[in-house]
């Protein structure tokens, strides 16, 4: 593990103790982010990371930045705010499944067209874990879950497709089973300028019993020789799960390209971030427009 | 010098502008000046209105009655030909049916002049020759209006049609009264809307987060235009709820952050109001209220969300509610909520109205220092054990905050309940500490809150809260015309509620609260908190109170009604004129 600049993955543990089922996902995705951060070199008080409300929301509770658990599904306005505000700041969202494409997915679908500087991780367990098992807009087809005795009868969100398709500069998927690989998608995103979809592929070891490690290992396989630039091959990859009957699933970075960010298209901070600016504020010009 | 113009057509026809234009005209001579719009809620095909006030004295209120209608359809006929003095006088475009006052070929002229368009401006050219006010001064104001925006020939060719229109008058030797200039003092001429965007500005707000709803939007069109002025961000998000969320984030950031909406939008953003709350992050939320519930009425006036706004948002935590009764209240309660926000950690409201927000209203430029109170920020600290306390318990209940950025900071700031730190806690022992401590801080904002604003003196209290105070106080004058003495009572910080002062200002008065809505909130509210038992002079369907409503209303309740209900006597539908033909 590299130690520049003098961060290393220690500055983030902190002494509280996690609460999440033995085993579950969640593990692997805090400690690849801790991973991550310190292997980029960005000191924890440079940090911020926003979340919405779950099993995933608790997380920044578990390394030590900046932190706000907001709202359920609003960890990405949250996030915007804190990114307009301070865009200096290097800024992480995280969500679940239900949190970020179910109650939040109006929020997912218009940050993708703004392209901040942020990068969104979502604990994709394809349930809901914290309301102890109802069914998520991920979760699988004909799936019986607590809301759904007799099965899921609607098809499951593709997000990965849904953000190549709407604007987002950089798709990926980890699988919460394989940490290092997690972590180096993790340090991709963060490292990319522009919005980030990480989604997790991350098995809920107590209500999930059908996408389990297991599962995954059997399904999942790295993607190599891919033309990360081309929205088509993206795409395709995308929907190979739907496509293979859930035999196969893509992880790594399906899409990435280079798009300016909405924070580098206003002027206003050009110079310094909006929190820097000075409080006090002349408006006898204004006034003068106004006679 | 009192002279009431109202201006009247199909939306779309450039109503709004005209009444603007006309409001420029004599606050730049040194007149006072109110422009009441009233329309729809839709684009085409309804009736928009406008009534222009101008005086020597102080306009504060709509009148019932003008002394001149300039018509420039049918329905601005039929709607408001019975509204016109005795004295008063019509001019219309020439093809319409009236059967008073002046034709004017508005249409033909403007037609001639290369667009039809014009026929507002053509229509102001022939109010203005008839009362004899000087043409350069309109000429002047269609010069900046037209000539910045719209380039040099648009102007140049509205000063050609609306000169048409004032020597069509002229030539004719038509007249009604006369407007002199007073002088060549302009005055600002600001909506409520505007000066709570300036307050703010004046303030330090860098973000201002908003999603379109009337009568607020007007908020989020001034700041978009002035952003870059300013070196502030202005963002339009796809929902209130984002709208919201974002200032959250951005306050917890460190800036100065706000958001504006009616009704419906603060439903979408109550659950937030609550984030805030809890999470003690400064938060200023302007809701603009109009007719409700739901859809309502979208363009009218109401005070129907004072107890939605007291009580918005689940469980029990601090809130401020300012609410502004003038441009001058609007501009420096504004600033002040930022003020509050921050120092006192918690979302502050600031509650205002269709008519105050949208109105327009010249003033003196506000002059006033604005002085910026941030509270308690730590901007450095030493490396600790753990994380930073950031919900530290303190005596005054306000615990310092540190932003992000700031090294050995780090914390979360959590929608759960939480020790110190911020760590998510159900310790009961923790529980009450924190809930405590976060009361404490309202306990500490009331020593500070001042009471009501006291206008003359009396045997009657007409207490008002927002806009309810123009109308009062204008109606003060009407009751000392009718030999009864009263006085106004103006409360602008509502919640928490100096109720000592308040009862200090009321005395033995009897105690009558004019209020925009149908079950008398504000009466309802002092009956809470200063165990008194107002009457009330109620009006509901959309209008703000004419004084001569309050003052009637004043004598109903002497006469021995509890509540005096304000009703029109006659109708009209602005938003389906063709029922009315």
């Amino acid at each position: 593990m590299s130690m520049e600049k003098g961060v290393s993955i220690g500055d983030f543990n902190v002494k509280e103790q996690t609460q999440w089922c033995p085993g579950c996902g969640d593990f692997a995705i805090v400690a690849a982010l801790k991973g991550a951060l310190a292997e980029l070199g960005i000191k924890p008080h440079q940090t911020v990371i926003a979340s919405g409300i779950g099993c995933s929301g608790k997380s920044p509770h578990y390394i030590n930045t900046y932190g706000f658990e907001g709202l359920h599904g609003r960890a990405l306005p949250l996030a915007s705010g804190i990114k307009l505000a301070n865009h200096k700041l290097t800024v992480i969202a995280m969500g679940g499944d239900g949190d970020g494409y179910g109650i939040g997915a109006g929020h997912f679908v218009h940050i993708m067209r703004r392209n901040y500087d942020i990068t969104y991780i979502v604990h994709n367990n394809q349930i809901y874990g914290l309301t102890t098992g109802q069914a998520s807009p991920t979760t699988q087809l004909n799936m019986k879950t607590k809301s759904t005795p007799y099965g899921v009868i609607e098809l499951p969100f593709n997000p990965l497709s849904l953000a190549i398709l709407g604007g987002a500069t950089f798709v990926a998927r980890a699988f919460a089973g394989d940490l290092p690989h997690t972590k180096e998608i993790i340090k991709a995103a963060i490292k990319h300028k522009g919005f980030a979809l990480v989604d997790v592929l991350q098995p809920c070891v107590t209500f999930n019993k059908l996408n389990t490690y297991e599962y995954f290992r059997e399904r999942c396989y790295k993607l190599e020789d891919h033309d990360k630039t081309d929205a088509k091959k993206a795409l395709e990859k995308a929907l190979e799960e739907v496509e293979s009957g859930y035999k196969k699933l893509p992880i790594g970075i399906f899409y990435q390209v280079e798009r300016e960010t909405y924070e580098e298209k206003l002027p206003q901070l050009a110079k310094e971030a909006l929190v820097e600016k000075k409080l006090e504020t002349d408006i006898s010009r204004a006034l003068e427009k106004l006679m | 010098m009192k002279y009431i113009f109202k201006i009247g057509g199909q939306a779309g026809a450039g109503i709004m502008s005209a009444g603007r234009l006309l409001i420029l005209c004599f606050s730049r001579a040194g007149y006072n000046v109110l422009g009441y719009p009233e329309y729809p809620s839709l684009i085409r095909g309804g009736h928009n209105a406008v009534q222009v006030k101008v005086s020597e004295g102080e306009v504060r209120a709509p009148e019932p009655k003008h002394d001149m209608l300039i018509a420039l359809n049918q329905d601005a006929i039929t709607f408001h030909l019975p509204d016109l003095k005795e004295e008063g006088v019509v001019v219309y475009d020439e093809h319409l049916k009236c059967d008073k006052g002046y034709g004017v070929p508005f249409s033909k002229i403007a037609m001639e002049e290369g667009d039809v368009q014009m026929k507002n401006t053509v229509a102001l050219g022939s109010a203005l020759a008839l009362v004899n006010y000087p043409f350069e001064i309109f000429e002047n104001v269609l010069r900046d209006h037209f000539g910045g925006r719209k380039g040099e020939e648009v102007a140049e060719r509205n000063i050609r049609a609306a000169r048409r229109g004032y020597e069509y008058v002229k030539e004719k030797g038509w007249k009604h009264r006369e407007i002199k200039p007073l002088s060549d003092k302009r005055k600002v001429i600001i909506t409520g809307n505007q000066s709570i965007a300036l307050g703010a500005i004046k303030a330090g707000m860098k973000f201002y987060a908003a999603y379109p709803m009337t009568p607020a939007s007007s908020i989020l069109h001034y700041l978009a235009k002035v952003e870059r002025d300013f070196d502030i961000i202005v963002k339009q998000t796809e929902d209130e709820i984002a709208a919201i969320n974002y200032a959250l984030g951005a306050s917890f950031a460190g800036v100065r952050s706000m958001v504006g909406t009616s009704g419906g939008g603060f439903s979408l953003m109550v659950e937030t109001l609550g984030l805030a709350g809890l999470s003690e992050t400064p938060l200023v939320v302007v809701v603009a209220q109009r007719v409700g519930p739901s859809t309502g009425m979208p363009t009218w006036t109401e005070q129907g969300d004072l107890r939605f706004v007291l009580h918005a948002s689940q469980g029990e935590f601090p809130r401020a509610v300012l609410a502004p009764g003038d441009v001058k209240e609007a501009f420096l309660l504004s600033a002040e909520a930022h003020n509050i926000a921050e120092k006192y950690q918690m979302p502050v409201i600031l509650l205002t109205d269709k008519f105050l927000s949208e109105s327009v209203f010249s003033t003196e430029a506000f002059k006033e220092e604005v002085k910026l109170e941030r509270g308690e920020v730590v901007r450095e600290t030493a490396p600790q054990e753990g994380r930073w306390k950031r919900y530290a318990i303190t005596e005054s209940g306000i615990s310092p905050r540190i932003f992000p950025g700031t090294p050995h900071g780090m914390h979360v700031a959590t929608s759960y309940e939480h020790d110190e730190s911020g760590f998510s806690s159900e310790s009961f022992v923790m529980r009450v500490k924190q809930v405590d401590k976060r009361a404490r801080k309202v306990e500490k904002l009331l020593e500070e809150t001042p009471g009501p604003k006291v206008y003359g003196e009396g045997e009657i209290a007409l207490i008002t809260w927002g806009s309810t105070k123009l109308p009062s106080l204008e109606a003060l004058e009407i009751l000392k015309e009718k030999g009864k003495s009263a006085k106004v009572i103006h409360n602008t910080h509502i919640y928490p509620f100096n109720k000592k002062a308040f009862l200090e200002a009321l005395g033995d008065a009897t105690p009558i609260v004019v209020e925009n809505n149908s079950t008398a909130q504000f009466a309802g509210y002092l009956r809470e908190q200063c165990l008194i038992a107002p009457k009330a002079i109620l009006r509901y369907d959309g209008r703000p109170f004419f004084a001569e409503n309050i003052a009637e209303g004043v004598e109903r309740i002497m006469k021995g009604e509890e509540i005096a209900v304000v009703k029109e006597q006659r109708d009209v539908e602005y938003y389906y004129p063709y029922r009315f033909r």
